[in-house]
């Protein structure tokens, strides 16, 4: 009997529930409201060919289209474009565009819009990333009002990864033909918001496109606040001033989310650091010191003390998500092995060196560097941490081999357009040594450069796939850096916020379907 | 006194070439290029180079900064070469804005800086002495910083009362102010009771006193009046201070000031913005100082300028 009566009061409580507006409110998409976003950073630029941040990216996201499109997990979909082919040779692609589509100063978008963006990037105005494109397209032609054909001038397997890529935002000609490069303070695009206001160092403002193709975003406004320093921010989303920030200190996520008065959102991202070797200074120039170190250094460890567990272990430099990514063996944690190896190579006491560091650049850099030296102490490498400001450091970095003073140092890379090819090719293929290219440890193996070249003429995705695997494991047998980890970014929101993109490609943004609860 | 003025603020243009060229050198002293920091990580040679080129940083260092100085002398500053942003529109956003700032904690500085140093120094070894002193010592040793992070978290994020950081109303102030503030107003009521009690000491006060004058009138129209010549220094130095260096507290709160945009443009390596910001700092130093310089003769009589 009583077992009954509690039965019923409990089924009574749960019909009550059912009922209570709040509860309701939070499966059910509202309109309205204005999104407050804390930003690490100011935009760097808010013309999408121009700009080399995450914030300038995010905002791109915001405001423009492009002919395809990343999801949540980087995977390519239809946008501007609705359809596409590509000739037998792999040297042509074909796109059908979106009928009806206005930027927000009205004009229209078509074919003969789409050929004037690409235009831009392969003419002589050479916007910051033309070399996205530049290097790839031959020639863009109209072919009716809403077909435009690619010509290249080689096949490029990752084409569709370029088209999405932040750079690639279609915006309006004529907001161009008007400001030049101007336009970043003058955006024009296609995308669910349009811009308002840009006050340097203080906000920028964004309003919702009625005009938008898929329809009406849900938020009405958008004001993104720089907010630079890491705790201010975290303050500000518990003080509720803030409905989303980006980038909170993994020590702070613990305290977080045991309060559970914000909601934390951590995502693979598909940034991966690693310690990189001078190969040209001894003794870095030995196979079996760089094993040694890679075998020196506990990874999870790192993971788990340092990162509070928002992160991943990497074989090499490509991160988890990426198209092509080898989830392949790496480096275990093993310094027995690793003094070993030192004793063969004739440093069985070790050796001496200099391990630099950015500080603030990465998440945890200086922490994670701090981390490593510790790691090589105990197998009897003296490493003297150096740290620098990043301007200087990416100058210092950045010197030709014969100039090149570094012999370790810990260095980050993302690969923008989410695949393993622009994950590696930058860093680690020959022709890419600084000052030319962002190869800094000056390593080279021919074989891993012909694996990469084979995986861009590639029509096959197998094929394709099978040469990136190739290269990743050349990387890992050569032990070209201390592979380390990729790391999380761990945005924060108010509980009253929904739908929001956090993608690995370190982009946290609104799109049309974000809302927030009245 | 007229002729004075002019004089100092004639002074101001070998001070702000002596500004501009100080950092100007520094700035092209430490590594760093601001092409290259523009371009990023993934930028190739060619990229930087073209940067390079369209602002005229491949040029000799002399051409720089001839045409910078040249082009300020015109009233024309360039553009930020990281954003693009007329340099003028920035300083002007951003010296109403530290403008803001500094009256705001100058206000509270010199209010609780002044009352407390006054009654101090009037009631010299009693509690309310010891206590404010040992406030004022507390308001000296406490990093700005820290102090920020717990004002946020009292008023904002406990209590709701005022907002965490940014820019709007007036109530965005007052934070900042207290933060940016309390450092000084230690500073000021030490000085004040300082030299009040040095002034105390002096003959005329004694014959004030046996005149038969109120406690009051001696202390206000006498002694306060007189003690004022050093306290207005510090509160010179201390309002040049808040108007160039209040960069922490711009950055805890996250408030758009001439500090914050100096820095992010040594970050940057902006030189443009570097070069302009510093002569906005190097100016409304200048201008305090001579403002204090004024003050004096109004608070002391005597004092003049030929």
């Amino acid at each position: 009997m009583r077992r009954t009566w509690w039965a019923l009061v409990l089924a009574l409580m749960v019909g009550a529930m059912a009922f209570v507006p709040g509860a309701r409110a939070a499966t059910q998409p509202v309109s309205g409201g204005t999104l407050v976003y804390g930003a690490g950073a100011d935009p760097d630029s808010l013309d999408p060919a121009n700009t080399d941040s995450n914030t300038g990216e995010a905002f791109g996201h915001m405001m423009n289209n492009y002919l395809v499109k990343f999801d949540a997990k980087v995977k390519i979909h239809p946008d501007l474009a609705t359809s596409w082919t590509q000739s037998k040779d792999g040297l042509t692609w074909t796109f059908k565009l979106r009928k009806g589509v206005k930027f927000h100063d009205g004009t229209p978008f078509n074919a003969e819009a789409v050929k004037y963006n690409f235009d831009r990037f392969l003419g002589p105005e050479k916007p910051l990333k033309s070399g996205l494109h530049d290097v790839i397209i031959k020639s863009v032609d109209v072919v009716d009002e809403y077909t435009v054909r690619f010509n290249l001038k080689a096949p490029f397997a990752f084409f569709l990864n370029n088209l999405a890529h932040s750079a690639t935002g279609i915006v309006s000609p004529a907001a161009h033909k008007k400001w030049g490069k101007d336009l970043t303070l003058h955006p024009v695009g296609t995308g669910p918001f349009k811009f308002v206001e840009w006050i340097r160092g203080d906000h920028v403002t964004l309003v919702r496109n009625d005009d938008y193709y898929e329809g009406k975003a849900r938020l009405e406004k958008i004001i993104v606040k720089t907010v630079r320093e890491d705790s201010a921010r975290v303050l500000g989303l518990e003080a509720g001033d803030y409905d989303l920030i980006v980038r909170i200190p993994p020590e702070e996520v613990p305290r977080l989310m045991r309060e559970g008065k914000v909601r934390i959102d951590a995502e693979q991202s598909n940034r991966t650091l690693r310690i990189g070797f001078n190969m040209t200074k001894k003794p870095f120039d030995d196979l079996r010191v760089r094993q040694a170190l890679n075998y020196a250094v506990d990874k999870e460890s790192i993971v788990k003390n340092i990162y509070q567990g928002l992160g991943a272990v990497v074989p090499d430099v490509v991160g988890p998500l990426n198209i092509g990514y080898a989830p392949i063996k790496g480096y275990g944690y093993d310094p027995a092995k690793a003094k070993k190896l030192l004793a063969d190579a004739g440093f069985p006491n070790g050796f001496k060196t200099t391990l630099w560091t950015p500080k603030g650049r990465y998440l945890k850099d200086f922490e994670l560097s701090q981390a490593v030296q510790q790691q090589l102490a105990a197998v009897g490498v003296d490493a003297k941490l150096e740290t620098f400001e990043w301007g200087a450091y990416m100058a210092l970095t950045r010197k030709p081999r014969d100039e090149a003073k570094q012999e370790m140092y810990l260095i980050g890379w993302a690969p923008s357009t989410g695949e393993a090819r622009w994950g590696i090719y930058p860093i680690m293929s020959c022709d890419q040594w600084a000052p030319t290219g962002s190869n800094s440890g000056f390593y080279c193996n021919k074989e891993m450069d012909q694996m990469i070249a084979k995986s861009v003429a590639a029509t096959n995705m197998k094929e394709r796939d099978g040469f990136l695997q190739k290269a990743q494991e050349i990387l890992v047998q050569d032990a070209a850096s201390i592979y380390l980890l990729a790391t999380k970014e761990t945005v924060g929101m108010s509980l009253k916020l929904h739908d929001i993109i956090n993608s690995p490609l370190e982009l946290v943004y609104a799109d049309k379907d974000t809302w927030k609860e009245k | 006194m007229i002729a004075y003025i002019l004089r100092r603020l004639l002074m101001l243009v070998p001070v702000l070439f002596g500004v501009v060229l100080v950092s100007f050198s520094l700035l092209h002293l430490v590594p760093g290029d601001p092409a290259q920091i523009m371009a990023g990580e993934v930028a190739t040679a060619q990229d930087i180079a073209r940067i390079r080129a369209e602002y005229g940083l491949d040029k000799p260092l002399v051409v720089q900064f001839g045409h910078f100085v040249w082009n300020a002398a015109r009233g024309d500053f360039g553009i930020s070469i990281q954003s693009r942003h007329p340099i003028k529109e920035l300083l002007f956003q951003r010296l109403t804005f530290t403008l803001q700032l500094s009256l705001a904690s100058i206000l509270v500085a010199s209010t609780i800086g002044l009352l407390a140093g006054m009654i101090s120094s009037t009631r010299q070894y009693s509690v309310f002495d010891t206590a404010s002193m040992l406030g004022a010592l507390f308001g000296i040793s406490m990093p700005i910083f820290w102090l920020g992070i717990l004002l946020i978290l009292v008023f904002a994020v406990k209590l709701h009362w005022l907002p965490s950081g940014g820019t709007g109303s007036l109530r965005y102030l007052v934070l900042p102010a207290i933060a940016l503030g309390s450092a000084s107003a230690a500073v000021i009521a030490r000085m004040t009771r300082a030299s009040m009690l040095e002034v105390a000491r002096q003959d005329y006060i004694r014959t004030a006193r046996a005149t038969g004058y109120a406690e009051r009138v001696v202390i206000f129209r006498h002694a306060l009046k007189n003690a004022m010549i050093p306290v207005l220094t510090v509160f010179g130095l201390e309002f040049g201070y808040m108007l160039g260096g209040a960069v922490l507290t711009e950055t805890v709160f996250s408030l758009p000031g001439i500090g914050r945009l100096l820095v992010e443009g040594i970050f940057m390596r902006d030189y443009p913005v570097v070069q302009g910001a510093m002569m906005v700092v190097g100016t409304t130093f200048v201008l305090v100082n001579l403002l204090t310089d004024v003050a004096y003769a109004f608070f002391d009589p005597r004092i003049r300028y030929d």
